[in-house]
């Protein structure tokens, strides 16, 4: 079943962010996810995988599951397009370079229980995110 | 699936427009075109975004549907969202889209009273 | 045949009389003989001394009054007989009750005595007190076989001497332990030697909650008996403490906490008061989780029940802050994605007035401070919604 929850997938099409979603869904399923977790964290992956589809143009999506005292989902997608010059402005509600709403990186954050952003201009960007299952 | 497949059913002089379940960003796109031009053929008073089977509501997704609301009530139209899930509601209230200048009702229902009693009032006041 | 009489007692009567003030003379052992039934028939000087009975208050009573009651109730007497029986005599050590009430630890030989055809019309009973040395032997292993750390302290807070179970705990061995600072093992040292110092002061302490740390970092909750122990004099040597691990024991309240926040959620109970409206009442403080679950639970059955009025009751929530407020105002907001109004109720003036002073804006909300109230309200809303006005009017 955990083989289910594991993966990973390039993000070059508009079409790849609709299965990036189904495919994340069915891990955040299979790991026994509440219908709510599961709606935030395709959520939040639909967030990040359009950025990569926007802004670098391609990058990838890796998900796997974390175990060990606490368990839970993460997910990590990368890409090395133009990178993000201020990390923390990005994540400021309302910034958008394009015409955004510029909710997308500081939703993810608040739908999700943790997020890193590492991000070099001209290198590309690596957004880290987890979810932990309750209980 | 039902991507791609947008239905649009007319009744009386209100619009009800079933939304896909996982739409792609050019289903959210076509669907913003052709609820505009549907409108204008029928010159609807009234739009019912039925989206009861959505999983998942975007940043993307919000912001072509609050531009559609607007450019519906541009054209002298008006739109109530119907049926979100309680987890997508959920959701999208955390992601920050409240999309709070939209009308909504719980079903598709609520939406047509909810339509028919405000066109009826703003009728009435003419 | 012939028969002959008493083979194992002496036959001239100058040894039965030689054998009888041997006995006597021994002082040092407890030397009685008992019926079949377990009766005492005679008694020696070393007896009465040992155990502080006269021959002639003990003669005719049941053996049975030197063992503990402990004893008593697993029929320990009646078994050594029937042991000694069987195997010809029985060796063991065990506590021992004086005439006073006193226990001491004893070493028994029963040896049962019987006549030529092999019938046992007899048991000697030979009772010996263990000398200190025996006694400190057991004591010693008594307190290795105890589970519980336990461990002695001098009056100037160095550990004297440790037990199997506290090497375990604290990861350290008996050497490295002896010597050095009692506190020295725990995560808060000045509460440790505040322990022992309170031991010094009053005599003793009860569950005293500290938490040991092993030497590979790992923490153990323990609650501390303690008290002090002195010399012949009276004089106080030091305190001898015995820690109880309730590791397990916190973990099953955490359990029933955790059992009692879930009975607390599922009796906020998401009711249906009319056609179209349900009501929560909110009780207690809405931390984060909380809030997460009362969301999901109100937004599915306003799903469920079709219901386009929410009243959210918030009369027993004792205190709001901007966090609950905010959790309150995220509530609203998805409530209201999915086609359903919240009217809150219950805001007393309290709540109302930190609700201004905290600048948390409800203007967009309608409340009212009673659930009848917003009832009105909601039925109202429906009336609205639902039904043409005008036929009402
Ligand atoms: N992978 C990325 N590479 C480069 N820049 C990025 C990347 N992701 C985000 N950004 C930058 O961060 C800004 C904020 O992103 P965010 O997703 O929050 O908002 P948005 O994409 O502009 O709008 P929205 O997601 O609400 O439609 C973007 O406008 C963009 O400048
Ligand atoms: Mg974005």
């Amino acid at each position: 079943m955990n083989s289910h929850c594991k993966g990973e997938m390039p993000i070059d099409t508009e079409n790849d962010i609709v299965m990036a979603r189904k495919y994340v869904r069915e891990a955040a399923v299979a790991l026994g996810f509440g219908v709510t977790d599961v709606t935030r964290i395709v959520t939040a992956t639909s967030e990040l995988t359009r950025n990569i589809y926007v802004y670098a143009g391609s990058g990838i999506i890796r998900w796997h599951p974390i175990n060990g005292n606490a368990a839970g989902l993460e997910l990590v997608f990368e890409d090395h397009g133009p990178g993000i010059a201020d990390v923390s402005l990005a994540l400021k509600p309302g910034y958008t370079t394009s015409k955004g709403l510029g909710m997308g990186l500081p939703g993810s954050k608040r739908l999700m229980d943790e997020m890193e952003v590492l991000s070099e201009i001209g290198k590309g960007t690596i957004i880290r995110i987890r979810k932990w299952l309750k209980r | 699936m039902a991507n791609g497949n947008i239905s649009v059913i007319k009744i009386r002089d209100i619009l009800l427009v079933t939304v896909p379940s996982d739409p792609d960003d050019c289903t959210v796109s076509e669907l913003q075109e052709q609820v505009l031009s549907s409108m204008e053929r029928h010159s609807a008073k009234g739009l019912i975004l039925d989206i009861s089977t959505v999983e998942t509501i975007d940043s993307f997704f919000a912001r072509t549907v609050s531009e559609t609301v607007k450019m519906v009530a541009l054209m002298g139209g008006l739109t109530v969202l119907s049926g979100m899930r309680a987890c997508v509601a959920i959701t999208t209230t955390q992601l920050g889209l409240s999309l709070d200048k939209t009308l909504t009702a719980l079903d598709v229902d609520r939406a047509m009273e909810l339509l028919s009693d405000t066109l009826n009032r703003s009728e009435g006041r003419k | 045949m012939k028969k002959q009489k008493n083979a194992s007692t002496p036959k001239s009567l100058d040894s039965e009389e030689n054998f009888r003030l041997l006995v006597d003379s021994v002082t040092d052992y407890a030397i009685m003989m008992i019926d079949p039934e377990g009766h005492v028939t005679s008694w020696n000087t070393g007896a009465e001394k040992i155990l502080g009975f006269h021959s002639e208050e003990i003669i005719g009573k049941h053996f049975s009054c030197f063992y503990t009651s402990e004893a008593l109730a697993s029929g320990i007497p009646r078994n050594e007989l029937d042991l000694a029986s069987t195997q010809g005599r029985i060796e063991n050590e065990g506590l021992r009750k004086r005439k006073d009430g006193t226990f001491f630890w004893a070493n028994t030989i029963i040896t049962p005595l019987c006549d030529e055809k092999g019938i046992i019309f007899g048991y000697t009973n030979i009772t010996r007190e263990l000398s200190d040395r025996k006694k400190a032997d057991y004591t010693r292993s008594l307190i290795e076989a105890s589970l519980d750390p336990l461990v002695t302290i001098a009056p100037d807070g160095k550990i004297t001497d440790v037990n199997a179970a506290t090497e375990t705990i604290t990861g350290c061995s008996r050497s490295e332990l002896i010597g050095t600072d009692f506190s020295n093992y725990f995560t808060s040292s000045e509460k440790a030697s505040d322990g022992y110092r309170q031991v010094f002061r009053e005599g003793q302490v009860r569950d005293y909650p500290l938490e040991i740390r092993n030497s590979d970092g790992r923490v153990t909750s323990v609650l501390y008996n303690a008290s002090v122990y002195r010399d012949e004099s009276g004089a106080v040597v030091g305190v001898f403490a015995a820690a109880r691990d309730i590791t397990e024991r916190k973990l099953s309240e955490e359990r029933i906490k955790q059992q009692s926040q879930e009975i607390l959620e599922l009796s906020t109970p998401v009711m249906q008061v009319w056609q179209g409206v349900v009501a929560v009442p909110l009780i207690g403080c809405l931390d984060s989780q909380r809030t997460q679950q009362f969301m999901e639970r109100l937004l599915d059955r306003i799903v469920e029940t079709n219901s386009p009025v929410a009243l959210v009751d918030i009369m027993g929530v004792p205190t709001i802050d901007t966090q609950t407020a905010q959790h309150l105002i995220e509530t609203i907001t998805a409530v209201r994605l999915l086609g359903a109004q919240v009217v809150l109720t219950g805001v007393r003036p309290a709540i109302a007035q930190t609700l201004v002073h905290l600048g948390i804006d409800l203007s967009g909300i309608t409340t009212r401070s009673s659930l009848a109230a917003g009832l009105l309200v909601a039925l109202d809303l429906l009336k609205l919604q639902v039904v043409n006005k005008s036929d009402n009017r």
